[in-house]
């Protein structure tokens, strides 16, 4: 009889733990930036921007820490590169919250801990703060809040026009490719994934007319078993050249393990897997949060304002193309010409003619996507293999 | 055939995480200690073995680094459960969140540090060249030919030799042992002990031979997936590496369905090793069935001289 209730709860225990692995939990004490230097240091000359900036302190939260490798390291770096270029002291001017679990009570502890400190903007730097952060902008009306991703009420948001690097990430490969057939190993279905997605394909055709991409998902945004077996999955079907959206180093080591290449997500990956990452997809946040910094300095930041910057502002970048996988001298122009051509607004990825993979028409010849479609896609584009 | 071989290389290689952690809390069952904390104890293996790799670059050093981790977790159980005789439910639940809490905070420092350094896959001269199973059993990296010696050597342990006897009686009626003049305690904290070195081997293996990082919560239930095959093996080791094989299969045929099945929904995909466990555990421990599946009957009853 007892040892019927001791099974009972270990099913219970595996069924809630099933749960639990669907969910991110993150509990340790954040250890803040700039605890030391706490006197922010108000300095008296007044008129030129600098002064003003001189008193302007920043708070920022992620959800994981700022040296992970991925996407809350591109914010930092963003965060401490844009500081710099204004002037600014980032060791008592910027307090940035690592750990900050994506839920009510956490978000709120943490925005309450910043404006105690004095910050006049905070940074939503992970996605998953919009709408809670949405709804508390309105009781801190001396404070403003900047939230990444899609725009939500109350907050300025920023985005980068990811879609124009992943796209020469999947042009490069498909120059590079040997075969049509190319695959993408991607985290989660969510509007900016299937933006990534999509580019890549709209790339790989501009190289190679025929180019099909087999889309593999993780289901998962960090899960170094599901993202390996996604890898080997497409390396085991013959695929050689593979996109990534993914922020475990897992798969270009398992494309390395494998012998096939990839393009790096977040930052240049390359050390990670030296063999196998052709590039890498880079976010620079840097322009956009020196703007609204100083915008933020000068008063004159709207809670209406939406940042939506490309590689006309040097936002998307793609790392340098690894001389050591690509000899060939004529793909490296191809692509620093392409990347030209999509800065100076002459080519532009998603237009028309363009279809879904379900043979809707998406955008007629002739014209181009509207932002809002871009920034929603509910589609895949022709090319790609596979459900969303 | 040779995508059929390459998905069975690479369930062997997800099953060996899951198997490790297995077969040590299945020794530390027959010896009469639950120890639910399988998940905090495998991201303590991970983190203090990629830790160690990033610090020291060496793989050796990393390995005795996680056996003495284990170790040391096995022995703070042991005095909470056997000195103390604590509920080992309990016990095991405060492990889990001890073990992912420290690990979470010990790894901090080395979330995204590269440390290009693991156990590469190193094919077995001679046995590798076998059609098939070669490439499926013999292309795999050294911890998985140390896993295949561990269970051999565990299966005849305790179904062949003396000792492995004295185990099994340590989970089933330690007092008849005590009469007899076995030190009940100092065993109990020896298998116990041995069995937490093994689960936080399954988490070094995650961290520097499956794959080569380390991420808070990395080991994404497998742990649990562990405790759940232990009642599936009814304790039985060999039972375990069957029940490993066909959670590995599982958790990546989803991979494959997505590219050859795309009508089946994503999501549903993403089910099916959770709806698989449900139907496992309901089948292996059901009423229904017949075969001898009972617990070890000394399973969580801490043992104590006075009462015996």
């Amino acid at each position: 009889m007892k040892m019927r209730k001791i099974l009972c709860l270990i099913l219970a225990l595996v069924m809630v733990a099933s749960m639990a692995a669907c969910g991110s939990d993150s509990k340790q004490p954040a250890d803040s930036e700039a605890a030391s230097g706490e006197s922010a240091a108000p300095s008296g000359d007044e008129g030129s921007a600098s002064a003003d900036l001189s008193s302007i302190k920043v708070g920022a939260i992620v959800n994981v820490v700022k040296g992970d490798g991925g996407w809350c390291q591109a914010q930092y770096e963003g965060l401490t590169t844009a500081m710099k270029n204004l002037g600014m002291d980032v060791d008592s001017q910027l307090i940035f919250l690592e750990n900050i679990a994506e839920e009510q009570s956490s978000v709120q502890a943490a925005v309450d801990q910043l404006v105690n400190e004095g910050c006049n903007i905070i940074f939503g730097a992970s996605t998953g703060y919009a709408p809670i952060l949405s709804e508390l902008a309105p009781s801190y009306p001396d404070v403003k809040f900047a939230q990444a991703g899609d725009k939500v009420d109350n907050i300025v948001g920023y985005q980068i026009r990811d879609y124009e690097a992943m796209f020469l990430c999947g042009y490069t490969m498909g120059l590079l490719s040997d075969s049509d057939q190319m695959g993408y190993s991607a985290g989660m279905s969510e509007a900016s994934v299937r933006r990534g997605i999509n580019a890549f394909a709209l790339g790989a055709k501009a190289a190679r007319e025929n180019a099909t991409v087999q889309v593999m998902w993780a289901n998962s945004w960090y899960d170094i078993a599901a993202e390996t077996e996604c890898a080997n999955t497409l390396i085991n079907m013959g695929i050689k050249y593979i996109g990534i959206n993914a922020s475990s180093p897992a798969i270009p080591e398992a494309c390395q393990a494998a012998g096939v290449y990839c393009t790096g997500y977040h930052m240049d990956i390359k050390e990670r897997a030296p063999k196998s990452v052709v590039t890498s997809f880079i976010w620079n946040w840097a322009p956009i949060m020196e703007d609204i910094i100083t915008k933020c300095a000068e008063g004159t930041l709207s809670t209406d304002d939406y940042y939506f910057w490309g590689s006309d502002k040097d936002c998307a970048k793609i790392a340098p193309i690894n001389t050591d996988i690509v000899s060939d001298q004529t793909v490296i122009d191809k692509v620093a010409e392409m990347q030209d051509k999509i800065t100076k607004g002459e080519y532009q990825v998603f237009a028309g003619e363009l279809k879904d993979n379900k043979g809707n028409v998406l955008v007629n010849e002739g014209e181009v996507m509207s932002d809002q479609d871009i920034l929603s896609q509910m589609f895949l584009v022709e090319n790609v293999i596979g459900e969303w | 055939m040779s995508l059929l071989t390459s998905i069975l290389a690479s369930t062997i290689s997800v099953a060996v995480i899951m198997l490790y952690a297995t077969i040590g809390e299945i020794i530390s069952q027959r010896a009469g200690i639950m120890n639910l904390g399988l998940e905090g104890i495998m991201l303590m293996g991970a983190v203090s073995a990629y830790f160690t790799v990033v610090h020291t670059h060496s793989l050796a050093l990393a390995i005795l680094t996680v056996i003495v981790v284990g170790a040391l977790l096995g022995l703070i159980y042991a005095f909470i459960t056997v000195t103390l005789q604590a509920n080992q439910v309990v016990a095991g639940l405060a492990m889990m969140t001890f073990g992912s809490g420290l690990s979470g905070f010990i790894g901090n420092s080395i979330t995204g540090v590269a440390a290009n350094l693991k156990f590469e896959s190193l094919p077995i001269p001679l046995l590798s060249k076998i059609p098939v199973i070669g490439k499926i059993f013999f292309s795999q990296n050294l911890l998985v030919y140390i896993l295949y010696v561990i269970v051999a050597i565990v299966i005849v342990y305790i179904y062949k030799t003396r000792p492995g006897m004295t185990l099994r009686a340590l989970g089933e009626n330690p007092g008849a042992l005590d009469a007899v003049g076995i030190n009940v305690f100092a065993l109990r904290y020896a298998y116990c002990i041995v069995g937490t070195i093994l689960v936080a081997m399954g988490g070094a293996y995650m961290s520097i031979a499956y794959s080569n990082s380390w991420q808070e919560g990395m080991t994404g239930g497998y742990g649990w997936i562990a405790a759940a095959l232990v009642v599936f093996s009814a304790w039985n080791p060999a039972m375990a590496v069957v029940g490993s094989v066909l959670f590995g299969f599982i958790s990546i045929i989803g991979n494959y369905m997505q590219a050859y099945f795309p009508f089946i929904p994503v999501k549903f995909v993403a089910m099916l090793p959770y709806i698989f466990t449900i139907i496992v555990l309901i089948l292996t421990t059901g009423n229904f069935r017949k075969k001898h599946t009972e617990a070890p009957a000394a399973l969580c009853v801490p043992y104590d001289r006075e009462s015996r």
